[in-house]
């Protein structure tokens, strides 16, 4: 049951005025239920699957509160359980993929038993939440949780499927739900869902129509420089606007519930530097990278260059990786870490030549380079082969042709979308200057008329678009 | 010996303006705010240990427990070591 659709709205709606409803003392077996019948709607096959995240995270979680010195081994034991389940559902294809190409590479015929297997949605994103509270256990960060409440935890339906990656201390003791009904959750939770109804279904797949052709396999060999970078372009539009708008309606839905979860994004094509990307871009992912993988490597080096940019470089193929099993998210997730080495060395030859602040001319240079570099790295990503990656790099970059065939629609709109993420941090500021001009009790303006209009107009756009929904792009990860 | 809370903090705060380039304003955030990133965070470990004469240990530490001048306070006291 996708969050764009129809149904899901509606049981939303139900669920929450349920939870509301019910005594205070049955609204956390109410949320368990009612999560667990979400997961389930996308498949019966695996949802007994976070539950055995979660009894894997409760046994070692016992042994690292109950032991004194074997605590590092049952917190090792316990992610290595996690990283088990993850790579058996998750790799267990690409690598039988790679071994038999390899093996017919060396004349060999392998017979490699590999079934192909379903992907169980969310995986990638509870599995990471799994081993961060772990590693938190250990240090202290968090008490060990009744096993009920670590089901809940991993189960929880807003942010199951794509996220918010969330930490164990900040939303744990939230699903007490002790806090008494306020009717900001409803505005601030309907803000989110009908924004990221818009997002998704008016901006989002109308750029997956032309994105999808351009990119298809069986496309034209070699495509005009305009239209390369228009796909490259779109390409980096839909994801934003995609993903954008699952994490909105992921944080809306647990608004309704007076649930707070971590915001995931902050105008990232606004960022200067490929770091500052990366701390807009997918922000949780980005934190439990820094928290779990870059910090803890680097602390041990103290920052030195050569295993900052080995790490840089490892890291970011992981995340590559991470988003999905193939060649393509690993250039991209490489892309990316070359990107940080560079601006790395670029910093510590600034410090060098003792430069106190960066020249205005050097900011915009990589301000520039940032943003070409991203939608440039979005390329492999989506494209569905190396090969069709490199044509369209190619098409960007050395082999400059002629005119674009891809339609005045399609340029017109990634204009126009492009033109209001250029105006977004402006119009986030103000539509935050009204809000606080409101105030937050009582009615107002703003909250009788203006967002129920705002409200209406949003959903009936989301209807009008309905005809070309399509998944989630992140729900594939 | 490990220096009391209040060296700490004087240590911290002119640790965490130098790192910014401009004098910390009290309850700033910096690593939640952006203001400075986790390799920075490690400069400021740099930093913090050689003016308190102090060994952090990083193991068990995450950026975010340098977030502010209180943050950094309780976990210099939790962790650090005095230096050989």
């Amino acid at each position: 049951m996708a969050f764009n659709s129809v149904l899901y709205l509606g049981l939303l709606g139900v669920v929450a005025a349920v939870f509301w409803l019910l005594p205070a003392r049955w609204r956390r077996g109410f949320a368990l239920l009612s999560s667990v019948a979400f997961y389930a709607s996308w498949g019966l096959a695996f949802v007994w699957l976070p539950l055995l995240v979660a009894g894997i995270v409760h046994i070692a979680g016992e042994r690292i509160t109950a032991e004194s010195t074997g605590k590092k081994r049952w917190s090792r034991l316990g992610m290595a359980g996690v990283l088990a389940l993850l790579i058996v559902f998750k790799y267990r294809g690409f690598i039988a993929d790679n071994l038999h190409a390899l093996g017919f590479s060396f004349g060999a015929h392998p017979h490699l038993m590999f079934a192909a297997i379903a992907f169980p949605i969310g995986i990638s994103f509870y599995s990471f939440e799994a081993i961060a509270y772990l590693v938190d256990l250990r240090q202290g960060r968090v008490t060990m949780q009744r096993f009920a409440d670590l089901c809940l935890f991993f189960y929880f339906w807003p942010n199951i499927l794509s996220g918010p990656i969330v930490r164990a201390r900040e939303l744990m003791p939230q699903l007490s739900f002790q806090k008494r009904f306020e009717p900001r959750f409803v505005f601030e939770g309907m803000d989110r869902i009908v924004w990221g109804l818009v997002q998704k279904n008016v901006i989002a797949n109308m750029l997956g129509i032309w994105v999808d052709r351009g990119f298809d396999a069986n496309g034209p060999i070699t495509l005009p420089t305009r239209d390369a970078w228009l796909l490259a372009i779109g390409f980096a539009l839909q994801i934003y606007f995609d993903f954008s708008a699952y994490t909105n309606m992921a944080i809306g839905a647990a608004r309704l519930l007076g649930v707070t979860l971590p915001e995931n994004f902050r105008q990232p094509y606004h960022a200067a530097t490929p770091p500052e990307f990366w701390a807009r871009w997918h922000m949780t992912l980005s934190r439990w990278v820094r928290d779990y993988l870059f910090f803890p490597i680097n602390a041990k080096h103290a920052g030195a260059p050569l295993p900052l940019y080995l790490s840089l470089l490892g890291v970011m193929a992981l995340v590559g990786l991470w988003h999905g099993a193939g060649w393509g998210f690993l250039v991209w997730g490489a892309l990316h870490g070359a990107y940080l080495v560079l601006y790395r060395a670029y910093e510590s030859w600034k410090d060098a030549e003792g430069a106190a602040h960066e020249q205005r001319i050097a900011g915009w240079f990589w301000r520039i380079l940032t943003l070409t570099a991203a939608t440039a790295a979005w390329v492999p990503f989506r494209a569905t082969s190396l090969g069709k990656a490199w044509t369209i790099w190619g098409s960007m970059f050395w082999r400059w042709s002629g005119r674009g065939s891809l339609g005045a629609g399609f340029c017109a709109f990634v204009a126009v979308v492009a033109g209001f993420c250029a105006i977004e941090p402006w119009l986030v500021r103000k539509l935050s200057d009204i809000e606080e001009n409101a105030g937050t009790q009582g009615p107002s303006v703003f909250r009788v008329l203006v967002r129920p209009i705002a409200y209406s107009i949003g959903l009936l756009l989301f209807l009008l678009c309905d005809e070309h929904n399509t998944q989630f792009i992140y729900s594939q990860f | 010996m490990i220096p009391d809370s209040q060296t700490i903090r004087t240590a911290a705060t002119e640790a965490a303006s130098q790192l910014i380039g401009r004098p910390l304003r009290p309850g700033q955030r910096l690593v939640t705010s952006g203001l400075i990133d986790s390799l920075s965070v490690l400069k400021l470990i740099g930093l913090l240990e050689k003016k308190l004469r102090v060994v952090i240990p990083p193991e068990t530490l995450q950026p975010e427990d340098f977030d502010d001048v209180d943050l950094i306070v309780e976990t210099v006291e939790r962790v650090a070591k005095p230096a050989a």
